[in-house]
């Protein structure tokens, strides 16, 4: 039996609610899942938090993932995990700078720095928007076509390609200093 | 983990750029992305894994809750349904019936004069007819005529208040 027979296999029990098949799943996109999360984030609780939300959020909806990737389905759910811890760590930081509670940002600059340590990738992809990261890392962790990557955008291919190019060209520039 | 999908890079730049720009484009990609394979992402920890397994066991379970008190609410509300119908499509037949039943009812009040009570009605008229020749046949000899006049009257009211009694 081929892999990706595999996979469909372990898809439709996954959709029949079969918690053996939940758990091959988990340990088939683990990985890539918590790398995604890891290289955009920079620390490794939060990865951990968005990886655990992810795939409970994979038993809530596998039901609506239709035909297409599962790849392409299981990357934009983490894409939209990501964004919404973003927007999440917005509203907090408005709060703060509101109440004038600097201590919890600094506390949180100090873990980020610590992880920073650990390799000069991390450190340079800091410098990239946050855009542009994503879309590399969407890239690299998952595997999808340039095609499915502007369909998860809603972009044209030319404007994904363009802006892949333009990033990973800086990341490289960044990483030959 | 880049090229997996077995994209030909440099065909797809070239849709966009000459070829001599597609081919340095699709270089600058693979050479970025070597970084990336060179320094891979830390894994997540075993301990982690085990508590996302289990932490989907209970997701499933819970699904499998939820979907069967759904199953069992729409069951009911179908049984509500056929109910409501049911009760409808009886009121509605009752409204039917309801003036037939009139109709039967202000029948059966015709209904009570029965033969018995047409051939009491009939042997009163005609005694009070026997009575009324009588009357007449006595005008010049009897001097009661008075008194038997105001009898046949009152007969005849009687036999007026029994007819509208039924």
């Amino acid at each position: 039996m081929s892999k990706s027979d595999d996979l469909a296999r372990i898809i439709i029990g996954c959709k029949n609610g079969d918690s053996e098949c939940f758990s091959q799943l988990v340990d088939v996109y683990a990985g890539r899942c918590y790398g995604y999360f890891y290289r955009l984030t920079g620390n490794k609780e939060i990865s951990d938090d968005l990886l655990s939300e992810l795939f409970v959020k994979m038993v809530e909806k596998i039901g609506s993932q239709k035909g297409g990737s599962f790849e392409g389905w299981l990357f934009k759910t983490a894409s939209n995990i990501f964004y919404d811890y973003l927007r999440d760590k917005q509203r907090q930081k408005k709060l703060f700078e509101i109440k004038g509670n600097q201590s919890e940002l600094k506390s949180t600059k100090t873990e980020r720095l610590e992880d920073e340590k650990i390799d000069k990738l991390q450190v340079q992809l800091k410098k990239l928007d946050m855009d542009t990261k994503e879309l590399i890392m969407l890239r690299f962790y998952s595997g999808l076509s340039f095609k499915e990557m502007a369909d998860m955008r809603s972009e044209p291919i030319g404007t994904t390609l363009s802006k892949l190019h333009r990033g990973l060209k800086k990341l490289r520039e960044l990483m030959e200093q | 983990m880049s090229n997996q999908n077995e994209e030909n890079l440099k065909d797809l730049f070239e849709k966009f750029l000459d070829p001599g720009d597609a081919e340095k484009a699709a270089e600058d990609i693979y050479k970025a992305e070597q970084y990336l394979r060179e320094n891979p992402a830390p894994g997540p920890a075993d301990t982690l894994i085990a508590g996302i397994k289990a932490g989907v066991s209970q997701a499933v379970l819970h699904r499998r809750k939820v979907n069967l008190y759904r199953k069992l609410a729409y069951q009911m509300v179908a049984a509500a349904a056929a109910i409501i119908v049911l009760v409808s499509v009886t009121a509605r037949l009752t409204e039917k019936n309801t003036p037939e039943k009139l109709i039967t009812a202000s029948t059966s009040s015709k209904m009570i004069w029965n033969d018995t009570d047409l051939t009491t009605l009939t042997t009163e008229i005609e005694q009070a007819e026997d009575d009324m020749l009588a009357l007449h046949t006595d005008q010049n000899g009897n001097g009661h005529k008075d008194t038997e006049l105001t009898e046949l009257e009152i007969n005849i009211t009687e036999i007026k208040n029994n007819f509208w009694k039924g």
